[in-house]
């Protein structure tokens, strides 16, 4: 099973079109690094939510702003929701 | 005043002040005084409480019958009495829109008195309108009216270059005459000082109010004169310092307190030439005029009169109370309007379909967190017409979260999340930005993409309500039965 860093790069990947999976970085903003515009910061939100059958509170979600920080923001949903992950 | 410089270090806060003591919310924003203010009258400083407004017995009159429709096609009778019943229901028990005037000349005059008469309704009393014509009483009286409006133009312009009068003394006997014949067939009159910004004040307007107050002592106070202070082009000016005739503290000073007429024998009738209608009209009741007079939506000869729904709001904020004043029946006559062919533009105040919709998507997102940020107050709880936003490349996820909450009507933590829009504002973002579309998005089409991409939250909430989003109000029996009225017409 795919970690959830792997899972959030490849979701982040194909929201933001993005070819490589692995050329991003945990340390990437999704704005600045990846170019995210606002539309697509939701598209990211709703993509992750579905991908790991999660909610997610909303601001809390839209606050968060590197890939690294999604990882971490996920992973603790997912404990939080019983929704077990690879980490 | 010598400039006093001060320092004024920060007061720090970690709750918001949101001068609710002014922006209650529930009311519109509140007009409050922080004491007199003093007038330069003839070299000699006059003080003036406007606070005392809270208590005194201001009112609204309306002119809508007569200056409104000198600005558009007759109304037909049944349209008329729908109106009065309306305005009736909006200016409630207390009487704040205290008289509404009429013509008298045509059969349908005289049908729609009758018919709005037959209303059964204290207020807003009826009123006639006529020529400065002896005769002309006699519709007055056959009308069983207890008061007339009448033409007595105070300026030079209308005494000697329209009227033809040849003397100053010729005019104000002609009127007195006139008064005279009011009086004698029991009827009140109400003069109409035209023109007034543009008259001689201390040469004709002041001695002829002189001789009305003359005449009034030997009457019953039911029929003593009143005075109507007609800003005919627009001129009046609502700053302290303004010389007169421009003035219009100056000129209710000076009837008001140097002639001695009463301030519920005083009433303003402005125009909108120099887009100061609605302040010139709130400063001559600030100054002593007890009646602003006033038309639905400022339909009027050329740029309009006081629109009466300002005055409305105005009232509420001076007053600090709805005064048994229905502020929802504002926006029933404005559908009623509408449905009739009178056009409002849309970004109108208060009824104009855009008043209280917003298009960018920053505001749409301060509209989301809090209402407040961005409605000037709870047009939900006072016009019907909750915050809108409508849908355009500055809309953002925002802007179509909050479009869809209200459209379902939904508050609180019922309200959908932007997260949960994604698909709608994706296919809103590429409207723009992918085949380069140039209009706003309508209700309609918003509707059809809602229910095509959102699936379950739009049927979910869509099934229990119907969507506002269409129209503001909904439709009303009122504009069903300005429908038939239309109906009837063509």
């Amino acid at each position: 099973m795919a970690t959830v860093e792997q899972r959030v790069k490849a979701a982040t990947a194909n929201v933001l079109k993005i070819p490589d999976p692995d050329a991003i970085q945990l340390t990437d903003s999704f704005t600045v690094d990846l170019g995210a515009k606002s539309v697509q910061s939701i598209e990211l939100v709703a993509t992750f939510e579905e991908e790991f059958g999660i909610e997610m509170e909303e601001e809390a979600a839209l606050s968060v702003e590197t890939v690294g920080g999604a990882v971490a923001f996920i992973t603790e949903v997912c404990k939080a929701q019983g929704v077990d992950v690879e980490t | 005043m010598p400039d006093k410089k001060k320092t004024h270090p920060l007061q720090d806060a970690n709750e918001p002040n949101l001068l609710t003591e002014t922006y209650p919310h529930v009311l519109p924003p509140l007009i409050r005084f922080e004491g007199p203010v003093t007038e330069q009258i003839d070299g000699q400083a006059v003080t003036f409480d406007l606070a005392a407004v809270k208590t005194r017995p201001i009112c609204i009159t309306d002119t809508t019958f007569r200056d409104g429709q000198q600005a558009r096609p007759p109304y037909t009778v049944d349209q008329m009495v729908h109106i009065y019943d309306l305005m009736s229901r909006l200016g409630g028990p207390n009487g704040v829109i205290r008289q509404t005037e009429f013509f008298l000349y045509t059969a349908n005059d005289r049908e729609t008195l009758d018919r709005c008469r037959a209303l059964g309704h204290d207020y807003p009393e009826c009123t006639g309108w006529i020529r400065a014509v002896k005769g002309d009483f006699r519709l007055v009286k056959e009308a069983g009216l207890k008061e007339t409006g009448m033409l007595t133009s105070s300026s030079d312009y209308h005494i000697f270059n329209k009227l033809k009068f040849h003397s100053r003394r010729e005019c104000m006997d002609a009127y007195c005459e006139v008064v005279d014949a009011a009086l004698e067939a029991g009827v009140r009159p109400r003069c109409h000082f035209e023109d007034i910004t543009r008259a001689d004040i201390e040469g004709f307007v002041l001695p002829f109010a002189e001789k009305l107050m003359r005449m009034s002592e030997q009457v019953p106070e039911e029929l003593t004169a009143k005075i109507r202070l007609c800003d005919t082009m627009g001129f009046g000016l609502p700053y302290p310092g303004v010389d007169l005739p421009r003035s219009i503290p100056k000129l209710i000073y000076k009837l008001n307190r140097e002639v001695g007429v009463p301030s519920d024998r005083l009433e303003w009738h402005g125009h909108n030439d120099f887009h100061k209608v609605s302040v010139n009209a709130a400063t001559a009741w600030l100054y002593g005029c007890d009646f602003a007079n006033t038309t639905l939506f400022g339909f009027g000869e050329r740029t309009g009169n006081p629109p009466l729904e300002g005055a409305i709001m105005e009232y509420i904020a001076l007053k600090g109370d709805l005064c048994g004043i229905d502020t929802t029946a504002i926006t029933e006559l404005a559908d009623y309007m509408r449905s009739i062919g009178l056009p409002i533009p849309d970004n109108y105040p208060f009824v104009g379909k855009a008043f209280n919709t917003t298009r960018a998507g920053i505001h749409a997102g301060g509209l989301r967190q809090d209402e407040r940020i961005y409605n000037i107050f709870d047009t939900t709880r006072l016009l019907n017409r909750p915050p809108r936003v409508a849908i355009t490349d500055k809309s953002g996820a925002d802007g179509v979260a909050h479009w869809v909450n209200e459209s379902l009507g939904l508050t609180g933590k019922n309200r959908i999340s932007k997260i949960k829009i994604h698909r709608l504002a994706r296919w809103v973002n590429d409207q723009y930005e992918v085949e380069g579309r140039l209009t706003a998005i309508s209700d309609q089409e918003m509707e059809a993409k809602a229910e095509e991409l959102l699936g379950e939250y739009w049927h979910a909430n869509n099934d229990e309500r119907r969507p506002a989003a269409t129209e503001t109000s909904g439709r009303s029996a009122d504009q069903e039965t300005a429908d038939t009225d239309r109906a009837a017409r063509e």
